[in-house]
């Protein structure tokens, strides 16, 4: 198995373990300011995942990492905004 | 010229053209009736100069369509029209039936125009730009049958390229969705919501993908561009049109008695229907940028850019500024609604027929393009009608904000007429811009006729 | 002589065509809309939202979230493994990837028929209304992504992809990838945050 593979495999792992907790953090009912930030980071790390390995962008043309990296920050950033600003 | 049965395109372009001349002098009637509530009154009434500037626009458009699929197909197919007589014959039946429909618009009243055409066995008339008698609605299923017929067979028996099938999927989907003006449910809220089937869906939706394949062909053949660089555009840009402008169609609607959600979905998809006009945008440019030859025919390149650059304004632009439904609340109905339908039809569907005249007229009348002379006239037109369709999208828009705010908006609204009186000013200088038009019209026209050194010869 | 500019373009462009990126960039704005409208939604009605939310089965959006993860990882591996020209377990990577998305459609559909079951529909309430519409229209997108992949692995399959080039192959994964990246927004913002 080469690297590019195991590098792979260890970013699924990671995802598996940022969606459980995810989940951990719904069942046992956390809400409020804290937990939406916690469960955004979440969300922006493993979407960082996706983007830079899965998508390949890592050590492309700036411009397009800088577009859907952006993207996902923009989203997650208003998400925030309206769940704080509604809380 | 490749093949001979292309020629059948002239006929459809010619007559085309006319009824853009009848098309734009009812218009001038109409808007000088917006101010001068009887002029030509009783022999021209409003609601007939209306019927006859809509219904115009909408044959020499569907004209234009056919004639530039007549044009396309066999060049595409790489062989000749499947039946260049059968084309022939409908051009006639359609021409006169277009001409027989106008005289009754013009010379029976409505009511007993409907009468006298058998609405009462079938009743189809009287809902906005689906006017047509009976007799003329049957003529135009008849006409698209064999036109379309014609054009398939002609696929069928050729190359297969993803410009045609774009195209004939548009076309095909012309036709049936017009197979809805034919039913006029009693239910009023079910009335409007097929008849928005036939009206949105044929301009955001099918006539997109006739649009897009049109601008596709005109763009391969001045740029020199590869053929599949233009083929995986035209596929991102119908995907597109079709997932918003169908769902879009819910910006219709928001206030005629249908569920809520699709004040929702409305809003939501048609906001979205700026993007593929976008990448139409972006798609012209990168292609004339990337060009391997410098055609001789500038005057359809510069259609072409500006069927691009209008079009996103037009239906993008003007269509996303009142297509939200908590600002539609507000709009619908007003002169924004006007604005919106003269710069998207011009930007998008009148230029685009344009371009493709641009590009196929000379070589039909047997050169690679017009004289410099005729070429530099054709420019003069583009641009004077280009810019009186921003000022009169822009006086229209005025006065409907005014309008907005007076009648619906202020602390104590003001009725319609009233409202009407205080916006005369941009009545107006819509008309004026108006008369520019039609100078730019005839401008383009004179082009035709204008001699010169013809730089090649085809 | 070539290679400057091969490596150039290999910099300079995502992986796949340029054409389905301008479509993901697309696709990505209109999720990015409907969030939105989402949460300034919610907003207004927060006890709505939070009430009605409780009522949706975190398990299966939770189970669903690691089949999307599952199928992208295995789309990612079958790219990985055709840069080193191993053409049959590409192909494999890549039936797995199918199936993944499968799993998920099969959840979803049981998802969709326990609340249709419930008398539950777009005009029940807003939460739902959006639960519906935001839910389907990334169903369509796994449906989209499946159809595209399966195209891509009936020419993988027959070995027509290799280390030089595999451009179509990419082209599929990036647009799966996608559609991958979308839930992982959509199932804490629907089913989790409150």
């Amino acid at each position: 198995m080469n690297m590019n593979a195991r590098r792979l495999d260890f970013i699924f792992a990671v995802l598996l373990i940022g969606t459980a907790l995810t989940w951990w953090m719904g069942e046992t009912g956390h809400a409020g300011p804290a937990a939406v930030l916690g469960i955004l980071a979440i969300a922006a790390v493993k979407g960082t995942l996706i983007i830079r390995d899965f998508m390949a962008l890592r050590g492309i043309n700036v411009f397009w990492p800088t577009m859907v990296i952006g993207w996902l920050l923009l989203v997650l950033g208003i998400i925030m905004g309206g769940y704080w600003k509604g809380l | 010229m490749q093949y001979k049965s292309q020629s059948v395109a002239k006929l459809y372009f010619i007559a085309a053209i006319g009824l853009f001349v009848a098309q734009i002098l009812f218009g001038l009637v109409m808007g000088l009736q917006y101010v001068m509530g009887d002029f030509l009154f009783p022999h021209i009434p409003f609601n007939v100069a209306r019927m006859v500037h809509t219904n115009a626009l909408i044959v020499w458009l569907l004209m234009g369509f056919m004639g530039a699929a007549y044009y396309l197909v066999p060049e595409e197919s790489e062989t000749e029209l499947f039946s260049p007589k059968l084309a022939v014959l409908m051009f006639w039946i359609f021409l006169v039936a277009a001409a027989l429909t106008v005289v009754g618009y013009l010379l029976v009243p409505y009511a007993g125009l409907a009468k006298l055409t058998g609405n009462d066995l079938l009743p189809t008339m009287g809902r906005e730009f689906l006017e047509q008698p009976l007799p003329t609605k049957l003529g135009i299923v008849v006409v698209a049958l064999v036109f379309l017929f014609n054009i398939t067979m002609t696929v069928l028996k050729g190359r297969k390229t993803s410009i045609s099938i774009v195209l004939l999927l548009g076309l095909w989907g012309l036709a049936i969705f017009f197979l809805f003006s034919f039913y006029n449910p009693d239910n009023v809220v079910k009335d409007k919501f097929y008849w928005w089937w036939v009206v949105h869906l044929w301009v955001e939706g099918v006539w997109e993908l006739i649009l897009g394949a049109i601008l596709a062909f005109v763009l391969i053949k001045v740029t020199g561009v590869d053929r599949e660089v233009i083929e995986k555009w035209l596929y991102v840009i119908v995907t597109l049109t079709l997932i918003t402008g169908i769902i879009g169609t819910g910006h219709h609607y928001y206030w005629i008695g249908t569920p809520e959600y699709w004040q929702w979905w409305g809003s939501i998809f048609s906001a979205l229907e700026p993007i593929p006009f976008f990448a139409m945008t972006l798609f012209a440019f990168n292609m004339v940028n990337r060009r391997r030859r410098e055609h001789p025919n500038k005057a359809a390149t510069l259609w072409a850019l500006g069927t691009g650059v209008m079009s996103f304004l037009g239906a993008g632009v003007w269509g996303f500024l009142h297509t939200l439904a908590p600002v539609n609340f507000y709009t619908h109905g007003t002169q924004i609604t006007a604005a919106h339908g003269h710069m998207a039809f011009y930007g998008a569907y009148v230029m685009v027929v344009l371009t493709m005249i641009s590009y196929a007229m000379p070589i039909l009348r047997g050169r690679a393009a017009n004289s410099n002379k005729a070429q530099v006239m054709e420019m003069w037109a583009f641009w004077l009608m280009t810019v009186a369709i921003v000022f009169i999208t822009l006086f229209l828009t005025a006065a409907g904000i005014l309008q907005v705010w007076l009648q619906r908006i202020a602390a104590t609204p003001m009725s319609f007429m009233d409202t009407q009186d205080k916006v005369a000013l941009f009545y107006w200088m819509r008309e004026w811009a108006g008369v520019v038009f039609l100078i730019g019209l005839l401008v383009y026209i004179w082009s035709f006729f204008c001699k010169g050194e013809d730089k090649t010869a085809a | 002589m070539n290679s400057p500019a091969i490596a150039d373009i290999k910099v300079h462009h995502p992986p796949g065509d340029l054409a389905i990126w301008v479509f993901i960039l697309a696709e990505l704005l209109a999720f990015g809309v409907f969030f939105t409208t989402y949460v300034v939604t919610r907003m207004h009605n927060v006890a709505l939202f939070d009430e009605m939310q409780l009522t949706l089965d975190r398990n299966a959006g939770a189970l669903n979230t690691v089949f999307l993860i599952a199928g992208s990882w295995c789309v990612a591996r079958s790219v990985a493994a055709i840069k080193l020209d191993h053409r049959a377990a590409s192909a494999r990577w890549l039936l797995w990837g199918i199936l993944a998305g499968g799993g998920f459609l099969v959840v979803k559909l049981f998802e969709y028929s326990a609340k249709f079951e419930a008398g539950i529909n777009l005009a029940t309430n807003t939460f739902y209304m959006f639960y519906l519409s935001l839910t389907f229209f990334h169903f369509m997108h796994v449906i989209l992504g499946m159809v595209i992949l399966l195209a891509v692995w009936l020419k993988a399959h027959r070995g027509g992809y290799s280390a030089a080039d595999h451009h179509g192959l990419e082209t599929g994964a990036s647009y799966w990838h996608m559609v991958d990246l979308v839930w992982i927004i959509l199932f804490p913002l629907v089913y989790v945050m409150r």
